[in-house]
């Protein structure tokens, strides 16, 4: 056999499992897979355990895409019977497999979806916003709209709300940006710059200063889409989802059963897209487990929260879990968090007391808790969401 | 399995690292490919020593980067040392030197601090081992242009010009996930994930690691810690703990785990008081049994 024939191979081969790996949702690059071909040259193909460990350390980048690659790997590689045949014979054999075959979730599809980028840009553009934002950045001749209770809207004018709590949310994240100026004082002494500015004196007499640099903050929205709060999440993910500019960075899930990362939805769609996406992850089981998906959120996205992140969690604590459970889970979130926020849109109600064992249970550990059942609470919202 | 893993992984357990092959096919393709190695995985791993076990394989400096919130260029790279500036233009205010030499002359090497970034591209011989430990406490900012550097060992020093690496450093980075890194980052590196050692290789590591601590403790110890972990507890204890116990009970000339002691010695192992009292509370209720079972 000539010997650039299963090196070609080997190439096309480990193209086409970077392809896989790709529509299953583990973004490789084409260097990565260059880098691996590289790899697989500099390991001993025979040993099939060996190259599996070169591929990962090459190709997987953290450590939740370990279980995806450990199933492809499996499938494409696919062990011939013949013992001692080695790679170069194994991998002329194998078709990939299709997409849309069982094994592959994630699949093309989406992606063509995240294409179609049409953001949310569209509603700005509506929104003739005339200059200066008023001393409210509500339009007064929606102010009714305000008050109104979001559950209390017909189904047809739900559109309408949602532009306005979009509009909103732009206008105040314009104003947000803009808190964030320079300060004179303060901040740290620039040395490189007061040298040069005293070069010929001798004496530092003037001291350049520069701004301290500081991260922006983090949101982490954790949010209850089962029976009746999934209306008022699905407000909630769409102002803050506007205002996602305004912070480093946005994390979404969703409960009822169990909890599920939507921050990947939610990324360059559309906010209509994004709701559709809710909609799809909403679970109809019944029953509402905060105790426990907040315990799976610690577990495996702890890592997210920060002294520089605030949690907001949105439910009414109606929990079928153990009050104790929610009251360690929140307690571990509390400590690393810079701040944590409880929504219960039933607070809008005058006559509500947050009388459910969850509730009582998760109240003491809340810096602020408030409704988020109408426009202006949410439009409220948006003062606390910073930090100290 | 290919020769030079093997050796990686016999050079690592003699310089008391106990190993695995998924942690020497990872150096062994850092070494080969010339790709910065980031290892995530829990607090307490193990994932530093690797840098360190690294550098004493390839016989070279190993320069060390301690990441932290606002961590900067004029930290990580090189500064300019101020103090010696100011001094010199001091010693220098009445020459006739014009303002342009002056400039020059304190803008140049000698009044130069380099920091651990600048010392790896430049180094003095063979090309170092580069540890920049605890990346996910640095800012996104400082990730940014950390990315930069690793991708073309390249920086410029305004005042003095382009200084580019000849032969680019070993790279690794570690990170405890206290913060999501980006996916450039990622991309740019070759990724190992470092468990809680499976129950053998904890007894190996305490057994290495620990002089005078028995088969039979050192089974006990690692099937208690094996339990531990499943428990759910604010903070698990990592191998640093494992260690730190058995050294403990080793000085207490302990043969063997009984209930009295776990409870003397529990502070090694747990470091929160709502942990401590859960175990305590789960040893109560069902004794050793329920930790140790499997070792009797």
């Amino acid at each position: 056999m000539p010997a650039t024939a299963p090196a070609r191979n080997l190439l096309t081969q480990t193209l086409a499992f970077g392809r896989m790996l790709r529509a299953a949702g583990v973004a490789t690059t084409t260097s990565e897979v260059m880098d691996a071909v590289r790899a697989l040259e500099s390991i001993d193909l025979l040993d099939r355990d060996e190259v599996y460990l070169g591929l990962r350390t090459v190709l997987v980048t953290r450590k939740e895409e370990i279980p995806i690659f450990d199933r492809l790997f499996e499938s494409f590689w696919k062990y011939r019977a013949d013992e001692g045949q080695g790679l170069d014979g194994l991998i002329q054999n194998i078709e990939p497999p299709k997409p849309g075959d069982d094994t592959i979730h994630g699949s093309v599809e989406s992606h063509a979806k995240k294409e179609t980028q049409v953001a949310l840009e569209g509603w700005e553009e509506q929104g003739e916003d005339a200059g200066e934002p008023l001393e409210v950045p509500g339009v007064s001749a929606q102010e009714v709209l305000m008050d109104q209770d979001f559950s209390t809207f017909p189904t047809e004018h739900l559109d309408e709300v949602a532009r306005v709590t979009v509009l909103i949310a732009k206008r105040l994240a314009r104003r947000l940006s803009r808190r964030r100026r320079p300060v004179r004082r303060g901040g740290v002494v620039d040395l490189r710059r007061s040298i040069r500015a005293n070069l010929l004196k001798g004496e530092m007499i003037e001291l350049r200063r520069r701004e301290r640099r500081r991260r922006k903050i983090r949101l982490v929205l954790i949010a209850d889409v089962s029976g009746s709060m999934d209306l008022y999440s699905r407000f909630l993910l769409l102002f803050l989802y506007a205002l996602q500019n305004v912070f480093g960075r946005v994390e979404t899930f969703t409960f009822a059963t169990r909890l599920t990362r939507i921050t990947e939805h939610l990324k360059g769609t559309t906010y209509k897209e994004a709701l559709r996406q809710l909609a799809a992850v909403r679970d109809w089981s019944g029953g509402t487990r905060i105790g426990e998906s907040l315990h799976e959120f610690n577990r495996s996205w702890g890592h997210l929260v920060d002294r520089r992140t605030i949690v907001i969690i949105l439910s009414d604590g109606w929990d079928t879990g153990e009050p104790e459970e929610l009251e360690h889970e929140m307690l571990v979130i509390k400590r690393k968090a810079g701040r944590m926020i409880w929504l219960n849109p039933l607070l809008g109600n005058p006559s509500y007391e947050p009388l459910t064992r969850g509730m009582a249970a998760a109240l003491p550990l809340v810096d602020h808790f408030a409704a988020a059942h109408n426009l202006s609470s949410l439009r409220d919202l948006a003062g606390h969401l910073k930090l100290g | 399995m290919r020769e030079e893993i093997k050796k990686i992984r016999d050079l690592m357990e003699s310089a008391e690292y106990v190993t695995d092959p998924a942690m020497a096919t990872s150096v062994h393709l850092a070494m080969t490919l010339r790709k910065p190695l980031l290892i995530e995985g829990h607090a307490g791993v193990g994932k530093t020593e690797v840098a360190k076990v690294m550098s004493r394989m390839l016989g070279t400096r190993l320069i060390r980067l301690q990441c932290y919130e606002g961590l900067d260029a004029a930290q990580a790279l090189y500064e300019w040392n101020y103090p010696k500036q100011i001094l010199h233009i001091k010693l220098q205010e009445h020459s006739e030197t014009s303002t342009p030499d002056k400039e020059h002359e304190i803008f140049s090497e000698p009044f130069l601090i380099r920091r651990p970034l600048l010392q790896a591209i430049t180094p003095n011989g063979a090309p170092p081992v580069l540890l920049i430990d605890e990346i996910d406490r640095a800012d996104e900012e400082f990730e940014a242009f950390l990315l930069e550097v690793l991708s073309d060992f390249q920086v410029t020093i305004p005042e003095i010009g382009t200084v580019k690496a000849t032969e680019p450093p070993y790279v690794i980075l570690t990170s405890n996930r206290n913060r999501e890194l980006s996916d450039a980052l990622r991309r740019r590196c070759l990724y190992l994930w470092v468990d809680y050692p499976g129950f053998d290789k904890e007894v190996r590591i305490v057994t290495r690691k620990v002089a005078g601590v028995n088969e039979r403790l050192a089974r006990q110890i690692s099937r208690f810690m094996e339990t531990l972990r499943t428990v759910r507890l604010a903070k698990l204890p990592g191998v640093a703990e494992t260690l730190d116990w058995a050294q403990a009970l080793s000085s207490l000339h302990a043969d063997h785990l009984d209930e009295e002691l776990v409870l003397e010695t529990l502070g090694c192992v747990l470091k929160d008081p709502d942990d401590i009292k859960r175990v305590r509370k789960e040893l109560a209720a069902s004794g050793m049994k329920r930790f140790v079972a499997a070792e009797g």
